[in-house]
């Protein structure tokens, strides 16, 4: 899978996540919303997951495709990256 | 245990809020050695004066600009109704005043904890972009200027906008000359020469509300990210962050300065880059200093120990996520606070 889930930041100290999607960037004093999908990415990607075990974990817990998973998951990187929370 | 009688000057809370009130809510948040908590106002309507919960006694003093003798002989007498232990200055035009009465205050057996003239002056507008330069801090590239021309040479230095800051207070952003021109006038007339013309980078205001130990320590220090500003670009809510870079630039900061009391650093996070540039150093408390104490950091408090001798080890920075949201409200009093303030020159509530 191209998408990499690596980032130079230490998400676990640096960003709290509420299990209503809110996030809040310690570093930056930013804050963010995140739909249900974006809080379980982000989650497995605060706790080191890789991007192929978030993959199934948005496989199993809802009911859709693969390649539309993949296809969400890479844009949701792509989307939090530019903001700067990776 | 003693109680202690503290005087706090700056007390109009307006849209632009002076610090004196959250100083004292930050005082009394922590400390329960209190004595009389006693305010020290330019003008009957001040508006904080008024929260008599907070202040035992408000006493008018002479503006900043009747100098230092006339403040000394009304400290004098307030000093004579009620010992005055500690008087925190929380203005920037007040604290070359104070500090000319060091001696005298000092005699008097009231204590203070500021930085020196010298440590005062370094930080000055006008100085702080050669201090930035000699010490290795990024800022704002800046022309100190007296002739209204040379707004010409800023920009086509910088291109535009460009930032027109009083030598004092108040900046205005100018996109051309004109503009430029209107704010330097402007700014002539309040707070007089020089002016300071900085570029303007696009990015992030970043706070740190510090207190150094005048050694060089950084004794603490709570960084605010500004969530909400008002129209004149002050903080109406804002929260706290933790970023090592701030807290390195920050200790940097204090320990070149060798700074003494409290101050505000402001930075501005580049946009493009990242990267902080030093826009400011205000040698005083910010008026959003209550978040310091909600946050555990009690940095007027703290300056209160440092001013009574007490050695103090540097504070563990606060917790992120700490977070303020300023409140407008209305105080209702009887008339007779006003008609005493404005006949007496004081009220005292207990």
């Amino acid at each position: 899978m191209a998408t990499t889930l690596k980032t130079q930041r230490n998400l676990k100290e640096e960003i709290t996540l509420t299990p209503n999607g809110f996030l809040f960037d310690h570093v930056t004093g930013l804050t963010y919303t995140v739909n249900e999908t974006g809080g379980l990415i982000l989650k497995h990607l605060m706790e080191g997951g890789t991007a192929a075990e978030a993959l199934k974990a948005m496989t199993g817990e809802y009911d859709i495709s693969e390649s539309m998973a993949r296809k969400d998951l890479e844009e949701f990187i792509e989307q939090v990256r530019s903001f700067g929370v990776l | 245990m003693k109680k202690l009688n503290i005087a706090v000057t700056g007390l109009n809370a307006t849209d632009n809020p002076a610090p004196g009130i959250p100083v004292i809510r930050s005082i009394r948040h922590d400390l329960n050695n209190i004595g009389k908590i006693i305010g020290l106002t330019y003008d009957a309507f001040d508006t904080g004066i008024y929260d008599g919960d907070l202040l035992d006694e408000v006493y008018l003093i002479p503006y900043p600009s009747e100098g230092e003798d006339a403040l000394l002989k009304r400290i004098e007498y307030i000093h004579a109704r009620t010992p005055i232990d500690i008087l925190i200055p929380t203005l920037d035009s007040e604290i070359t005043n104070v500090n000319r009465l060091m001696t005298e205050l000092t005699s008097m057996g009231i204590k203070l904890f500021l930085p020196t003239e010298e440590q005062f002056r370094l930080r000055s507008k006008a100085l702080l972009s050669e201090f930035c330069k000699k010490h290795g801090i990024s800022c704002p590239r800046t022309m100190v200027i007296n002739d209204p021309r040379l707004l010409n040479d800023a920009l086509k230095a910088y291109g535009t906008p460009i930032v027109v800051k009083g030598t004092f207070y108040e900046a205005y952003i100018a996109y051309s000359f004109e503009e430029a021109s209107i704010s330097f006038q402007r700014l002539k007339a309040k707070w007089g020469l020089p002016i300071i013309v900085q570029e303007h980078l696009p990015g992030e205001e970043y706070d740190v509300a510090c207190v150094g130990s005048g050694t060089g320590k950084l004794i603490g220090a709570v960084p605010m990210r500004k969530l909400r500003l008002t129209e004149k670009g002050k903080a109406w809510a804002g929260v706290t962050i933790k970023d090592t870079v701030l807290a390195k630039l920050s200790e940097k900061l204090i320990k070149a300065l060798k700074w003494r009391g409290p101050c505000e650093l402001e930075f501005l996070k580049e946009q493009k880059s990242g990267k902080y540039y030093l826009v400011e150093i205000n040698p005083r408390f910010p008026s959003w200093i209550y978040l310091s104490a909600g946050a555990g950091v009690n940095l007027p408090a703290t300056v209160v120990q440092l001013a009574l001798g007490k050695k103090i080890k540097p504070l563990a920075p606060p917790q992120a996520g700490i977070s303020f949201v300023r409140h407008a409200t209305d105080l209702v009093c009887p008339m007779r606070y006003l008609e005493s303030l404005t006949t007496l020159g004081e009220l005292i509530y207990r």
